[in-house]
């Protein structure tokens, strides 16, 4: 009976430690650059037409830069909701921030395609698109792989970058966000880059 | 490539039926032999426990197969809460039900667990721990990421929980009475305890973080509008609320059964 007791402390013991994970911490627990970088300077444009400039634009916000496309099965729609929901607990950080969508899939995302379906994670979700070389510029600037297309015909798919690109308001690049990243890193990070303001960096 | 069993696709979730031969088999199996074991038998076997073990079994293909097995390996954490709560509190206790007497002895001889059965059956605290220890166990976030992801993994939490079940019930609906618990208000504070006190943890857990738990499902495709928070509070809901019909009917049963065994023997006699 003895060992059954502390069999089942250990069980209750160890559930609560694995439910308990993603505790907050000071440091980043992105993908932190060695080095921070500049903002890249890039211009297209956003889903009303309208021209973006990436870099003046988002001055002084928290940006969130990606690269992918509406068609992607797996890693952009997670990606998308998973910043999405984790504005939903911060939204002193939301309003204050800026998520930017490029697409690498111009063909296919239409600014009408790519509002729809951004809308359908955050209606305050940027959409950017431009020429293919104007994208393949973009992509350089920010430092990320080029997107390229795999297959053909309608149902090809675009291998591009998968990580997310955090830039704090003082328009430097301190993490990288690959997929797979949890709501409790984002929780954790957003809050720490929106403190980085251009006089405490 | 066909999978036999469901496991935790990387895929976004569609509508697309997908064949599991392994569940198949699961289900079928053991329904084609039951039903030839009471052919066989001289021993009796009511339409009713026919009725009742083929039921727990549909339960269980219907827990186990596309589309609630395949949400519940890598979509929703609410389909895989409702999965555990299908096999452990309806096809397990249908099953025992459906299993006459004489087949559970043979059975328990068989398989040599009618000591393991005697202890559950005689002790209610062993029981209820050995319920939650393998609740505890199973719903753990790691748990789940690691056994998710396989289709051996999968399979062996689907046994496991059928497992958790028969467990749960051994002592309350045996079909071998002398393994069933004799005292009906044990039974009914076991039943309580077992399902109602421990899991409010997890439960609550799962209701009340502000992310995520389970990683499979966080990083799954989102089905519809339903956000990875919102799931795993539903979950939560689905572990906290979804046993209490069946546990509280069971309690109810007990209790009338009780009183009026009471009522007889306090009743003068002639």
């Amino acid at each position: 009976m003895r060992r059954l007791r502390i069999l089942s402390l250990l069980v209750l013991v160890g559930v609560l430690a694995a439910c308990g994970g993603g505790v907050s911490t000071d440091e980043l627990q992105g993908v932190a650059l060695a080095e921070p970088t500049p903002k890249p300077d890039f211009t297209l444009t956003d889903t009303d037409g309208n021209p973006f400039h990436f870099a003046e634009e988002t001055e002084g916000k928290l940006t969130l830069l990606y690269f992918g496309y509406t068609h992607c099965p797996d890693v952009c729609p997670v990606h998308l909701a998973q910043i999405a929901e984790t504005f939903d607990q911060l939204s002193q950080v939301a309003e204050s921030s800026v998520v930017v969508f490029v697409t690498v899939d111009p063909e296919r995302d239409t600014p009408e395609v790519l509002r729809e379906w951004l809308d359908r994670f955050d209606p305050r979700f940027v959409g950017l698109t431009g020429t293919p070389e104007e994208l393949e510029a973009a992509q350089t600037a920010a430092g990320v792989p080029v997107a390229f297309k795999v297959g053909e015909g309608d149902d090809y798919t675009v291998q591009h970058a998968g990580q997310v690109l955090a830039y704090a308001p003082d328009g430097l690049l301190y993490a990288q966000y690959p997929f797979g990243t949890r709501q409790s890193t984002w929780l954790n990070d957003l809050q720490i880059l929106a403190q980085i303001h251009p006089e405490e960096a | 490539m066909i999978s036999w069993w469901c496991v935790a696709l990387e895929e976004p979730w569609t509508w697309k039926w997908i064949p599991y031969p392994g569940i198949w088999a699961a289900s079928i199996v053991p329904i084609v032999a039951y039903l030839r074991a009471v052919a066989r038998s001289d021993q009796p076997t009511t339409r009713r426990q026919r009725a009742q073990f083929i039921g727990g079994m549909i339960v269980f293909w219907l827990a186990s197969d596309w589309p609630l097995g395949t949400l519940g390996a890598g979509y929703l954490a609410s389909a895989h809460m409702a999965q555990f709560l299908l096999y452990t509190h309806v096809a397990a206790p249908l099953i025992l039900l459906g299993t006459p007497e004489w087949m559970a002895d043979r059975i328990l001889g068989r398989l040599r667990l009618r000591g393991v059965a005697a202890r559950l059956g005689a002790s209610l605290i062993m029981a209820g721990v050995a319920y939650n220890v393998i609740l505890a166990v199973t719903h753990t976030p790691g748990v789940v990421s690691v056994l998710r992801t396989s289709q051996w993994g999968s399979f062996f939490m689907d046994f496991v929980w059928m497992v958790a079940g028969f467990v749960l019930w051994l002592p309350v609906i045996s079909p071998v009475r002398e393994l069933r618990n004799p005292s009906d208000i044990g039974r009914m504070l076991y039943l309580f305890g077992t399902t109602s006190v421990v899991a409010v943890i997890p439960a609550s857990l799962l209701t009340f973080t502000t992310t995520p738990l389970y990683e499979i499902y966080e990083l799954a495709p989102r089905i519809g509008t339903l956000t990875a928070r919102e799931d795993q509070q539903l979950a939560g809901i689905v572990m906290k609320i979804g046993s209490i019909p069946i546990i509280w009917s069971t309690i109810g049963v007990i209790w009338f059964r009780w009183a009026s065994k009471e009522q007889q023997r306090t009743q003068p006699v002639g």
